[in-house]
């Protein structure tokens, strides 16, 4: 009962916020926000300047498509790239009429052939110091400006091989500034400040529905996939988005590298034994281990690992990969996580 | 067989081959006590009664799941891949006559990374074949054509190696293909991760499979002990002493190529041990087979268990891939190895 009242009042929340959407698309609110062109931004290390608010984006990455749909800049996306699963619902219509350049990394050519007055990416192994789609200056050379989102290269260093190295802990901090910094460029501050904030009403609540625990030390881990599935996993590193999720619910991650994605033995995962054990849930198919049911099968059959305390209590959480990835997702994740937590009975 | 029979200096001998097996029980027995988890030594004793004996001695479900189907296969998983890599490095130096032979110089890595991304990214021979069955028959499959392409250009031993090259690289780019044309961001990434070679998978059933085929492969091998010696001379001079070269040469390829393609099918490919193995056996029993060949076995296994549990403890609570430790610890070795035998100016 109550969670179908919280549920109604969110509803509501978000109708009002998007009707102040709305409202402030149709100018009434121009005079709060308003952004001088040309514009420039520090960006990855870069400066970017913007001439006018862009018409023709290209999107490269699930994540920074979806924050541009939520703002309401689908007619301004010409063409996107890079995707890991089906578009978030309430984009599909927004995003049936936007070409899809690739499901994976588009071409130089493919790109700048849109004649984009922006280029935004979600990664900077696509467009950074060794961007496979390509690096800043070739972006330069045609004159495009190229944005990357702060969640990729803000305390995070790229230059090695793999997912990264964060020397600092991943926070949607981040995410907002990106949002907002989407809100200067197309001038549409007021949305993405409407945006912002209910995304952070909603992290408050996740945080609230675990406030009880109160200092209480309840650990976690949260198994990604693994290369085969009996062997080492990849588990979330002590600084990635999972473990900003952790840190923001008061759950300490058992993991304490800074790897993005360390792998780590089972054995490792035993002597640590986590109260609570999350699982990622994925279309990809790589490796054996990306199969829920398998990762779930193994925790049943596996001497070792069944013997876990988060496996023979019962205590699994399955979140979809997108809440692993810097976006609007790990808010999702975050209250999954929350009220699976909240069930389980640790919180007093 | 009377090249493997116990010979005058017997008593040497047979110290040698005591000594051998007491590093090999030592290495194993490190092997399965040390680790992440902390297990007193009594537990680990117990767990490993309970495991071999049916002994039924009271010991934690998760101690016990750690010691014996976690520590105890892995070990005994690292010396049969070490033997068997370096057994292969040492007949395949032999039977090319070049020092720096190796057993994945026959496409045998190449055509295993094209089997396992034909399964992974194809989903070829979906959920039965699984990749350790892809990896295998692509492993084979480059084989078949390496074997073709040498024995066409005229079965050289330096025809071989280059047949290999050719293999490696178009196996390669097969596998580079697929990547970049099939796969989706995610698979794109990291594909060949797997094939820096890992011991983490390994369980007792994989043990079934690499323990009869190791054990056959070095039988193989130490019955052409002989011929074997002869090949350094030359297959001319081989022919001349009645060894037929054509037949032992397939047969020991054959027999090297199915070491390898098992190995590198249930752990990946583990580069060092089986080019570098050899070379230090030989500093230490001589080049003759008969001694080289069981040193390789031993000296491969001893070795691969340490590098394995340097892998699992030098960096806590992560896993170093393998192949990592085998170049960084046996580089130095080699390289100690070298310089201490080196030949007065």
């Amino acid at each position: 009962m109550l969670n179908t009242t919280s549920h109604l009042l969110r509803r509501s929340a978000q109708g009002l916020a998007v009707a102040l959407g709305l409202l402030a698309s149709a100018g009434l609110t121009e005079a709060l926000a308003g952004t001088t062109y040309p514009l420039t931004l520090e960006n990855c290390g870069s400066k970017v300047v913007i001439d006018h608010a862009p018409k023709r984006v290209v999107s490269i990455g699930q994540a920074q498509t979806e924050i541009l749909y939520a703002l309401g800049l689908g007619d301004r996306v010409v063409a996107s790239a890079l995707w890991f699963g089906p578009v978030a619902k309430p984009y599909e219509t927004v995003n049936a009429g936007v070409k899809r350049l690739a499901d994976n990394d588009p071409s130089f050519e493919a790109v700048v052939g849109q004649e984009p007055d922006l280029v935004v990416a979600m990664y900077e192994w696509h467009i950074g110091p060794n961007g496979i789609v390509g690096k800043r200056e070739r972006f330069d050379a045609v004159k495009v400006p190229v944005y990357v989102s702060p969640t990729d290269c803000v305390g995070k260093d790229n230059s090695g091989a793999g997912d990264g190295v964060r020397t600092q802990m991943y926070s949607t901090e981040l995410l907002y500034r990106n949002i907002l910094e989407y809100g200067a460029i197309f001038d549409v501050s007021d949305r993405a400040e409407a945006l912002v904030a209910r995304l952070k009403a909603r992290e408050a609540e996740a945080a609230r529905t675990v406030a009880t625990l109160n200092g209480k030390d309840v650990s976690m881990a949260l198994w990604f996939s693994s290369k085969e599935i009996k062997g080492d996993a990849f588990l979330a590193g002590k600084n990635g988005v999972p473990a900003y999720v952790m840190e923001q619910l008061g759950i300490r991650n058992i993991i304490t590298t800074q790897e993005e994605w360390p792998l780590v033995g089972w054995e490792t995962i035993a002597a640590n034994d986590p109260d609570v054990l999350v699982l990622v849930k994925m279309d990809r198919r790589r490796f054996p281990a990306d199969d829920i049911d398998a990762k779930l099968a193994f925790l049943k059959t596996d001497p070792v690992a069944s013997q876990l305390s988060a496996v023979k209590n019962g205590r699994i959480v399955i979140v979809d990969v997108a809440a692993t990835r810097p976006g609007m997702d790990t808010v999702d994740g975050l209250e999954a996580i929350a009220t699976a937590v909240q069930g389980f009975g640790l919180v007093h | 067989m009377s090249h493997i029979a116990i010979g005058p200096n017997w008593p040497a001998r047979l110290a040698l081959a005591g000594l051998s097996l007491a590093a090999l029980v030592v290495a194993i027995a490190l092997a399965v006590t040390v680790g992440e988890m902390p297990i007193p030594l009594g537990v680990a004793f117990r767990a490993l009664g309970n495991g071999l004996f049916g002994l039924g001695y009271p010991v934690s479900a998760i101690q016990q799941g750690v010691i014996f189907e976690y520590r105890l296969s892995r070990a005994l998983m690292a010396a049969l891949c070490g033997g068997a890599l370096a057994l292969s490095g040492a007949i395949l130096q032999a039977l090319l006559r070049n020092p720096l032979a190796e057993p994945y110089i026959l496409g045998v890595s190449a055509g295993a990374s094209t089997g396992a991304v034909a399964v992974m990214i194809l989903g070829f021979g979906g959920a039965t074949l699984g990749l350790s069955g892809g990896a295998f028959l692509g492993s084979v499959a480059a084989l078949v054509l390496v074997g073709l392409l040498a024995a066409g250009a005229g079965g050289a031993s330096d025809r071989v190696i280059l047949a290999g090259v050719a293999g490696s690289q178009l196996f390669n780019a097969a596998t580079a293909t697929i990547v970049t044309t099939m796969a989706s961001a995610e698979q794109a990434r990291g594909v060949m991760f797997w094939l820096l070679g890992n011991f983490g998978g390994v369980r007792w059933p994989d043990l079934a499979v690499a323990a009869p085929v190791a054990l056959l492969g070095f039988l193989v091998c130490m019955v052409h002990a002989k011929a074997l010696d002869a090949f350094a001379f030359g297959a001319d001079a081989a022919a001349s002493l009645g060894i037929h070269v054509t037949r032992v040469r397939l047969v020991l390829l054959a027999t090297t190529a199915l070491l390898t393609a098992t190995m590198v099918a249930i752990v990946g490919t583990v580069g060092f041990v089986g080019l570098v193995i050899p070379h230090a056996a030989r500093f230490l029993v001589g080049p003759g087979h008969a001694r080289l060949l069981p040193a390789c076995l031993v000296i491969g296994a001893v070795f691969m268990i340490l590098a394995d549990v340097l892998s699992r403890i030098l960096v806590p609570q992560q896993i170093l891939p393998i192949g990592i430790v085998t170049a960084l610890v046996g580089a130095p070795a080699f390289a100690l190895i070298l310089y201490r035998a080196r030949r007065p100016a």
